[in-house]
Parts: C-alpha cells; structure tokens; sequence
C-alpha cells in the first residue's frame, strides 16, 4: 500500500473559495441575508481547521451523521469528512487528483468516490492530518469500512461508533452506550473534559433548529416556492457542520424570516415557476452551479427532498442530553433510508409528493451508492401510483467522468418537455 | 493441472454425485419438495448472521438463499436492485422474483452489508413469502454488542414460535446445536485433510459438499458427508498442484470457479467464503448455566467474521492462522464487484499477507462467474510467479 506523496491543502483551497462565494454574496444586491451567513459560517468553519494546529486545538475527522455537538461541547474542532470531500468538488471543481491516489493505494472504482478520494486525500496530505478519526456504520458499508484505512494512513488512533440498525428501545440504549464511549474516548485523547451543560444547551439549541428546519419545510410547500432550486443543500450543510451551533439556529431564524416574507409576498425563487420537483438523493456537486442555472430557466424548483428535510417526529429533551443526541440520529431526515426499507421511507414519499404539489422527481442514481440506489425500482412504483412521473439521472456525487454537463442537461431538458406536455 | 499422484486416475466417489444431484437441482429439489410436502415449513435464511439452529428447532428447514451458481443475465435483479448492487444480491432476487423460492414460508437476514439489506427490502416488498424477520447485527464483539445481539435472537425466537403457533423448547434447541454441530465437526474433519500435501479431494469437490451442505437437511447432509469421509479414508485419492492456494472473499457457490484454478495446476486446500469456512467454522458451545439461545447468539456473533465487523483485525488473523496451518503459498481474493465491505479490507489484508510473505492475486469478478477466459490467465501467471519464488 504506496502512495506519492502530493502536498496540495484543500482546506486552504477550500477556504479561499468560501471567501470569494462570500465576497460575491455580500456584493449581489439581491442576495438574501441568510445566503452570506451561510458563506461566512463555512469560511469560519474552514479557517479554524486550517488554524487549529497552530492554535493548539483538538481536531477530530469524522464521517457523515457523526454526532458534532458532542465535539462542540468538547471544544474541539471537526473535519466533517464527507462534506469537506464535497465541498472539494463543488467549490474547486478538482476532484481526480483525490480519486487517482485513492486508486493507488488499491481501493476499487466500486467504493463510492467520496471515500475513495478521501483516503487519496490522506494519503497525499491534501488533507491536515487530524488528531482522531471517528466513524460510524451510518448510514452505509462505505462509512463502517472507511476508517480503519484512514487510521493507518493518518496514524491516528480513532473510535468506532456501531449504530444499531432498528429502533427498538435496547437498542437505543446500546447506541446511548456507544455515544457514552465515545465521550470518554475523546476525553482520553484530548486531554479535554465533557461540558455536560455545554452539551445541553447544544441539545436545546438543535431542539430548536429541528423545529425551525420542520417550519421552513412548510414554507416551502408554498406555490410558487420561496427558496432557490437547489436550496436544500445550504439545510444539509448546516446540520452536519453546525448542529447545536448558535450561528446554526441565527441562520435558520433568519432563513424562516425570508421565506415567510416572500411567501406573504407570493414571491417565488425563480421568476415562473413551472415544475415543482422531489429530489431523491445528491446531485453530482461539481454541477450545482449548472443545475441552479437551469433550474432558473426552465421555471424548475426542488420543493421536497423526503430523505434530507422530512425531520422525523419527537422532541430533544436537553436535561438528557446524551439520550438526546442518540434520539436525534433516529429523527433525522435520512434515517427513513437506514433499518429496514418500510412504511418510514414509502409513505414519506407519497405524503411529500401530495404536500408539496410535486409535478415530477428526479433521482440522482450515483453510481457509488449501493443502498440509495436499490430503492430506484421501488420508489419509482410508489410514484408511478401517484401518476408522477421520475427522472433517473446516472451521475457521480464528485467524479465528473460519469456523466457531463452535457448529458445531464440533455436529460433535464427532455424531463421538462415531458412535464410541460403533461 | 491438479494431478492425482498415487494412481493415473483417483476413484470416483460416488456419494459426490449425490452432493453435486442436490446443487445442480437447487432451489426446486427433491429433498426441499419433499419436507415440503410433508406439510412442514420452509425458511429461506441470507447472510451467516441468521441462526439456523432457531428455524430447526422449531420443526422447519432452514436453506440458504443464494443466487445462480453460473454465469447468466440478470435482466430482473438488475431492474429492481440496480447494477451497483453486487450480483449475488441482484442474483437471489432474480431467483425469488423468477419464483424459484416460491416454497418459502418464511425470510430471515440481518443487518450485515448494504447489499443484504437491501435484497431483504425488495424481497419484502415484491416477493410474497409470509414470514420476514430481520436481525440487527452488532458489529462489535463487546459484551454490550453480545447483549444486544442475544436481545435480537431472543426477539426471532418470539417470532417465529408467534408465526408457527408453537413453543421452541430448549430441549429442542439442544437437539438443534448437536446436529449443526456434528456437521462442523464433519466440515472441520474434512478441511483437516485438505492440510495434507496431497489432499484426497479438489477444492472443487469441496465447494460441492459445501454448497449442498446449506441446501438439504442437516441430517440428510451429515449421512452423506460420513459416507464420504468413510470413502476418502479407503480411496488413497491424493492431489498435488503448483501451489497451494486460499481463496478470501464473500460470497463463492460455483465450483466450476475453483476448477478453473486447479485446472491450471493450482491446489485449493483452504478458503475464507462466508460460504465456506465463514459459515461452518465455529461450534455452538454449550456450557454453565447458558440458555441454548445465549450460546447460539454467542456463536454467531463471535463466528469467523465477515469484513462488516470491526476491528478487521479478527477477521486478518483468522486469514492468516488459516494461510499457516494449511501451508498456503498463494491467496487468491475474490471480490464481488461492489462488495464494498470486502473491497475496503484489501489493500489492508494484502498487505498483512505479504508481511507474511504471502502473495495475493485480486480478482473483480461477478456472481457465478466460472472463471475461464481471463481469470485462468490471471491465474496463470500468478501461478508462474510462486513458481518462481519456489526456485
């Protein structure tokens, strides 16, 4: 297991092009207050990562779904894993480079590419050496598998988290008890206690984000829609860097405030809005600025993404914080997608497609995600009763040779011809 | 190729063709129809995560669901499962939607990999077999993962005595793990001579034992097995190759497979296949005060793992315990294309093979594939490097 090594720092990359979306945000008249909120809270996230080593701090890489605000409540600073692999893609557009050196230390094409790129990544210091790794079977093989290899290419001692698959009580209790590990891990390591109150009113403050992200999704069942086609995005980003953040719950507030606003208006994201669609699963990143543009022409607006914004029911209870934090992994969006594929996932797809008065859905079937793509066939005839008709893109999340500009906008293009025949 | 060495040609046992009868025949065969149409139930299980000794106990047969053992098109699970689903999930549900497993009265998996899963939702949602019951399967092997583990048994147990209107005793379970076990005993005998420098069976003769051993009665399958254990002592079939090989991997039911190496002289006296040693290896252990459920979970947790569980490190050293008591020179690891679970550990496990001085041949190959073409070239000039090394 070789690798040359290749001294590029994405987080410094990434960080400059968080400025620069930054700067143009602030210089677009039009632009909303949330919008440059949002650049700056990732331009802060990226500059403590870059800094943290000078400044002493404690950095723990982690994958997707992780818990974060136990890391906030530790004082020490996360590598939101997968995002940041994202964010590589979508902000520099340069993603081969990761992808060729993961192939160098013989991972196969089939491994999905964000986890292929990011032990290329390791592998050539693209990325800061953290000081943990932490990583959990939420919610697919790719994430149970990743971080042995991460470990030994890092050096780094890390923690895995076993989540388990159903929703019975024993076993939130065990994932209560894993959590609780964790901690004492992290404690261990760094150096660092638990501030168990800091850690409760991280958990009061995602109570309150979950209930505001639960409000701006009945905003958005508006006609015409008021937030931007690809909005969804800025909601993931959010949780999975900033849960339990104060600056997570100012965005959300003001987020809500300007939806409600142009909903009272009647004003909509794009100036006619002609189809309303459900979003199955991520859009190749390195074409979110194509895909906003042509949402914008063609009058095409993501109103629903069931398995990204569709918050399961229940409340955080900060006085049990720990419980809290294993509850909310249950609640989220994307967790109808893990346990057994039932009524959790089905029936929210019906619900959402009545609610939001959707005209079609696109599926975005990345070629490396075994288990969103299994449900194609499946969801599929869910909305076929629905008489909704589904677009399936064949895409990558990050890796541009699977399909191009080119192909996706021929794609959409017809969709959209065939919604507006109907 | 593999060559006999004591005589030109070695005998021919014939309780083999009863073995390979039951193969070529599955999922329809006589023995399955025939406990069928006695009025008794039939559970299909996937992954080796399933208790099986729970289903015997209460009276059923549990079989194994697994895909086609050749190479063909699968056009239905393809459809439904998508082609990044690896092709021994999309082979099961072509099989299931095609109604081959039309007999099942019931469905058991775990939670063990993304493609097990999933072919467990489809088959739920399309196929109409009664019964499904699904296990959350730790990945660890602390005492709190033995706990949560023994709780999910506990939970199948209830049921499946709910769904068969029945009680599973213990003393019905103790039978169960007696006649499971003296199957183990039987495979671990087996596999002891393969240790032998000149086996008295192929690898391909062993992956026919092998395949039946999960697709007829246990006790049927033990009969046969000492009938052939008898006739391996008296036969003097011995054989040799150009080196001896393991074979890793997940999933593995084509002999034609294992022939194809030995065909080029390769001697395959030891694998690690969640459908060989994976699925045999380890006894249900009775002792203390344990409830036969609290030691079958034991069992099944703690078995030869599969490359879901973490540390890796359990599932390596039992590789390499395996590589050193079988004298092995090569390993050949086979991969499923998109068996994510596998494919992450082997940049891992070659690496710990070759510190042991162990090569490794990958292979990306499809469920079912025989293993001609390409592969035997592959195969080939692996086969000229140990050779070289041997000089």
């Amino acid at each position: 297991m070789t690798s040359t090594k290749r001294k590029v720092n994405k987080i410094d990359a990434l960080l400059r092009a968080c400025r620069l979306m930054l700067r143009m945000s602030k210089a677009r008249p039009e632009a909303r207050k949330s919008e440059i909120m949002y650049y700056q809270m990732l331009a802060d996230y990226y500059t403590r990562l870059l800094n943290a080593r000078e400044a002493g701090d404690f950095v723990a890489a982690h994958t997707v779904f992780f818990p974060s605000e136990i890391m906030y409540a530790m004082d020490i600073v996360p590598m939101h894993l997968e995002t940041t692999s994202w964010m590589t893609a979508l902000f520099l557009g340069e993603y081969a480079d990761l992808l060729a050196a993961g192939a160098e230390l013989g991972l196969a094409p089939e491994i999905c590419s964000p986890h292929r790129g990011l032990a290329g990544a390791f592998a050539t210091d693209a990325l800061p050496r953290p000081d943990v790794i932490l990583w959990s079977n939420m919610v697919c093989d790719n994430t149970a598998k990743s971080g042995e290899l991460l470990m030994k290419l890092t050096g780094c001692p890390g923690f895995f988290l076993d989540h388990p698959f159903q929703n019975t009580e024993g076993e939130m209790n065990y994932l209560v008890e894993e959590l609780a590990d964790m901690v004492r891990f992290l404690e261990e390591q760094s150096g660092r206690k638990m501030d168990w109150d800091r850690l409760s009113q991280g958990v009061a403050r995602m109570d309150r984000q979950i209930e505001l992200l639960r409000q701006i999704g009945k905003l958005r069942q508006a006609v015409p829609s008021p937030f931007h086609p690809q909005g969804f995005l800025e909601l993931l980003t959010i949780d999975y860097l900033f849960a339990g953040r104060p600056e997570a719950t100012e965005y959300l507030e003001t987020l809500r405030q300007e939806l409600a606003e142009a909903v009272s208006q009647g004003k909509g994201a794009v100036p006619k809005e002609r189809f309303r669609l459900m979003t199955l699963f991520l859009p190749p990143m390195y074409l979110i600025g194509f895909l906003e543009r042509i949402s914008q022409e063609y009058g095409a607006v993501s109103v629903t993404e069931p398995f990204f914004c569709s918050w399961g029911e229940g409340r955080l209870d900060p006085s049990k914080p720990l419980e809290s934090v294993a509850r909310k992994s249950y609640m989220l969006p994307e967790m109808r997608m893990y346990g057994p594929l039932d009524d959790r996932a089905l029936s929210e797809i019906v619900d959402s497609a009545k609610q939001y008065k959707i005209d079609g859905a696109i599926y975005y079937a990345d070629i490396g995600c075994r288990h969103t793509c299994a449900t194609i066939k499946l969801f599929k005839d869910v909305l076929d009763e629905l008489d909704i008709p589904v677009l399936i893109l064949d895409c990558d999340v990050v890796d541009p040779t699977i399909a191009s500009e080119e192909e996706i906008r021929d794609k959409l293009e017809r969709f959209f011809e065939l919604l507006e025949d109907r | 190729m593999t060559t006999p060495t004591s005589r030109a040609e070695n005998a021919k046992l014939h309780v083999l063709d009863r073995f390979r009868k039951v193969n070529q025949t599955f999922p329809k065969t006589d023995e399955i129809l025939g406990y069928e149409s006695q009025g008794k139930k039939v559970f299909g299980w996937v992954c080796t995560y399933a208790p099986e000794e729970i289903i015997h106990a209460a009276g059923a047969l549990p079989i194994r669901i697994v895909g086609y053992s050749h190479e063909t098109d699968l056009e239905d699970g393809t459809a439904y499962l998508y082609v990044n689903n690896c092709s021994f999930s999309r082979s099961c549900l072509q099989l299931g939607l095609r109604g081959e497993y039309e007999f099942l009265d019931g469905v058991v998996g775990g939670s063990t990999c993304d493609g097990a899963r999933r072919l467990f939702d489809l088959w739920r949602n399309y196929i109409g077999t009664p019964f499904h019951h699904v296990l959350t399967v730790p990945r660890k092997y602390t005492e709190r993962a033995h706990n949560l583990y023994h709780d999910q048994v506990r939970q199948f147990h209830r049921h499946l005595e709910e769904f068969l209107d029945i009680q599973i005793t213990d003393e019905a379970l103790r039978h169960s793990i007696e006649v499971y076990n003296e199957s183990r005993r039987l495979l671990k005998a087996l596999y002891d001579l393969r240790k032998l420098s000149a086996p008295p069976i192929t690898g391909a003769e062993t992956m026919e034992v092998l395949n039946a051993s999960f697709r007829m009665p246990k006790e049927l399958f033990n009969d046969y097995l000492r009938e052939l254990m008898d006739g391996l002592s008296t036969s003097g079939n011995s054989y040799e190759g150009r080196a001896r090989l393991m074979i890793t991997g997940s999933h593995l039911t084509n002999p034609e497979f294992i022939k194809s190496i030995e065909d080029t002289g390769g001697l395959v006296v030891t694998d690690e296949l969640c459908t060989s040693t994976r699925y045999w290896s380890d006894p249900v252990v009775l002792d203390g005060d344990q409830t036969p459920l609290q030691a079958i979970s034991k069992r099944y947790l703690n078995n030869f793992p599969c490359a879901r569980m973490f540390p890796s490190d359990e599932r390596f050293d039992r590789i390499l315990n395996l590589a050193r008591d079988f004298r092995v020179e090569g390993v050949i690891s086979q991969i499923i294309k998109y068996c994510v679970p596998y494919a992450h550990d082997r940049p891992l496990l070659t690496e710990k093979l070759q510190a042991q001085g162990i090569p490794t041949l990958s292979l990306d190959v499809e469920h079912g594939t025989s293993g001609s073409g390409q592969i035997q070239t592959r195969v080939q000039a692996f086969l000229e490097m140990l050779e070289s090394r041997q000089r």
